[in-house]
């Protein structure tokens, strides 16, 4: 090895290890050791200013691929366009929020079933996937965990079967598009898919998994819903949908600003606008509507993450530059002795494994040039490793309480209001849906893709 | 000062709890220690059992994540609503004792807090362990040690200071030199006239 790959290496132990142990705030850690990378991987030892100008990937920002796309192509160093349209993202969600969009959207759907405790469950575990496909789950789960609580002193029923439910149909409706979880956004920006590739590739395989998942939880969790009412609901008691609604300019604004947003998405392959575009577009238009509150969307913006990202992306860009990705995408080789199917499952299960033990971000970022390299080598189609890759990190990390960002939001929510949620019973429900629902993909990909 | 907080940090067996106790009953002021539990506990709808379980207790970094402002862990979260029940105690202007909790950090915002930390020498700190929980010498320095060091890590965790560094706190004392009995009437003369002024 060499002391450009050595360092690189260290750089990026060491970062991983930071982010576990949270001492220091995540983005800190990611930026410092970009930073590192920069100078002493990219600077001291390979003396490759190339590198580094390649790394931070300005120049893309004065191409027109950058904006409209033609053909597909893939990027390397800081993916901006996944930045990009995470910024944009965030923007929308904010005035969504203010508006009262997403409580508005629990509360409606709770009336349209009439608040029976069931039918609750089964919408909600729906709305949580088909919100996720298009937002992040974070946010997703934060208004869907708080109305479940709220509804759940109403209606007397334990909201923790309901809100674990939740937690695993967001991660799973992420996984359907190529903006429903920042893996999949990572995935597609950096090989050039389509909004409309994943809905029929990872989509269609979420959607068989949502089908398995909803009957599963109804069987798991049925006898702890129960309501204690029955069926006789008083609904004059609950607060009206229309309550939620704290303006309704800004909230008819922000459901049309969301409507552009999905068609956009949706449309990208025939349009040719790039996510960036779709991003900053999204922003924009967000932020002119908002008029004097525009600052206040922008200060809410999660800047922490962004740099989260920019630090990761430098941090892989190291890893990548030095050849040790190739040297992980070789032994991957190695170990599954050209079994393409061994192969698929070690991307699959492994990226699951990982992903329910550390961030999938990283990860993802990690493990897609190793399987670029393992496509060139073995000659195994990029697309399926590809789909692999996506689903593993998604679905992978609904296993455990710190899997992902959404399994945190919800147990913190529900301990909060006084369900404290431990391993014991999170893993209890959750991993056995999450083998089952890669089960089903591992099956998916051999059957449709070898 | 009308409203006055005294936050007592204490090393384990320095008869920190006996002395914020006897403090509280001088003052006539409510102590927050072990009814802050059933306090949580009735607001959540835990039992108080549940909440003993993850009370002042350091979570384990390597099964907790925190996103955005949000932990997994239950011990995270049961110590962010004990911190939240004392700021809002002390936002109402009631006065009070509390035990432990970091309250020393946690309550620095408001003037009317008077932060002390018991300390005890090793040896005295052993005799009363050993007779309060009826333990060997050998299992009653150990059950300091454990106890002082889940204190320390749940302290050090929640705030930026050190648990127990003097610079913390308003007034460090060591209870093993004047005894706890005059320990608590040198405290009650400081406390007095700290609310004078």
């Amino acid at each position: 090895m060499t002391a450009a790959q050595i360092f690189a290496v260290i750089i990026f132990v060491a970062m991983f290890i930071m982010i576990v142990m949270d001492k220091i705030e995540r983005h800190y850690v990611t930026l410092g050791s970009g930073i590192l990378t920069l100078t002493v991987v990219f600077g001291i030892c390979l003396h490759d200013g190339k590198a580094i100008w390649n790394t931070l990937a300005l120049k893309g920002f004065a191409t027109k691929d950058f904006w409209y796309q033609v053909t597909e192509s893939e990027s390397k160093g800081i993916n901006w366009a996944t930045i990009l349209f995470i910024a944009g993202m965030m923007v929308m969600v904010e005035g969504m929020a203010k508006a009262g969009f997403f409580r508005w959207l629990c509360m409606k759907i709770a009336y349209l079933v009439k608040c029976k405790t069931i039918p609750i469950f089964i919408t909600f575990m729906i709305m949580s996937a088909v919100l996720s496909m298009f937002i992040d789950s974070i946010t997703v789960i934060m208004f869907l965990a708080a109305v479940t609580i709220e509804l759940a002193q109403l209606l007397k029923f334990n909201p923790v079967p309901m809100i674990l439910a939740e937690i695993f149909c967001a991660n799973l409706g992420g996984s359907a598009t190529m903006c429903g979880d920042p893996p999949n956004i990572i995935v597609g920006t950096s090989l050039g898919f389509s909004f409309f590739d994943f809905l029929t590739n990872t989509g269609l395989v979420a959607g068989i998994s949502l089908v398995v998942s909803v009957i599963f939880f109804y069987f798991v969790f049925r006898k702890e819903l129960v309501s204690g009412h029955g069926s006789n609901v008083d609904m004059s008691k609950f607060p009206k949908p229309s309550e939620a609604i704290t303006n309704k300019t800004d909230f008819a604004i922000s459901s049309v600003i969301f409507g552009i947003a999905v068609i956009l998405l949706i449309t990208h392959a025939v349009t040719h606008l790039t996510v960036a575009t779709i991003g900053l577009f999204i922003a924009a238009i967000t932020l002119i509507t908002s008029g004097k509150h525009a600052l206040e969307l922008l200060k809410k913006v999660d800047y922490k993450t962004l740099v989260f990202f920019i630090g990761l992306f430098i941090v892989v860009g190291g890893l990548e530059e030095t050849g040790i990705l190739e040297l992980i995408a070789d032994f991957i080789e190695k170990i599954s002795g050209g079994n393409v199917m061994l192969m698929i499952a070690i991307i699959l299960w492994v990226s699951a494994i990982a992903s329910a033990f550390v961030d999938n971000i990283p990860f993802a970022a990690t493990m897609v040039p190793v399987i670029q390299s393992l496509a060139e080598t073995s000659g195994l189609s990029l697309n399926t490793l590809a789909w692999a890759l996506s689903i593993g990190t998604d679905i992978g990390g609904s296993a455990t309480p710190i899997g992902a960002s959404a399994n945190v939001v919800g147990t913190s929510v529900a301990a909060k209001n006084g369900h404290p949620i431990g391993w014991g019973k999170y893993c209890k429900k959750l991993a056995p849906a999450t083998i089952i629902v890669l089960a089903i993909s591992n099956v998916y990909i051999i059957v449709r893709y070898l | 000062m009308s409203q006055f907080i005294i936050s007592v940090g204490r090393e384990f067996g320095s008869a920190g709890r006996a002395i914020a106790e006897e403090l509280a009953k001088r003052f006539d002021i409510p102590i927050y220690d072990r009814h802050l539990i059933t306090e949580i506990a009735a607001k959540t709808g835990l039992t108080p059992e549940e909440v003993e379980k993850y009370n002042e207790a350091p979570k384990l970094k390597i099964l907790s994540r925190r996103v955005n402002g949000y932990s997994n862990s239950i011990e995270d979260n049961i110590a962010e609503m004990q911190f939240e029940f004392l700021d809002e105690k002390a936002k109402s202007g009631e006065s009070f004792v509390v035990v432990g909790r970091c309250a020393e950090t946690k309550l620095r915002k408001y003037p009317s807090l008077i932060s002390l930390f018991i300390l005890g020498d090793m040896e005295e700190k052993i005799k009363r362990v050993m007779k309060i929980y009826e333990l060997s010498e050998e299992d009653a320095k150990s059950f300091i040690a454990k106890k002082d060091k889940k204190r320390k890590r749940y302290h050090n965790y929640h705030c930026s200071g050190h648990w127990g560094d003097s610079r913390l706190y308003d007034l460090s004392i060591n209870s093993s030199r004047l005894g706890i009995d005059e320990t608590i009437n040198m405290l009650e003369q400081y406390i007095k006239a700290r609310i004078s002024k």
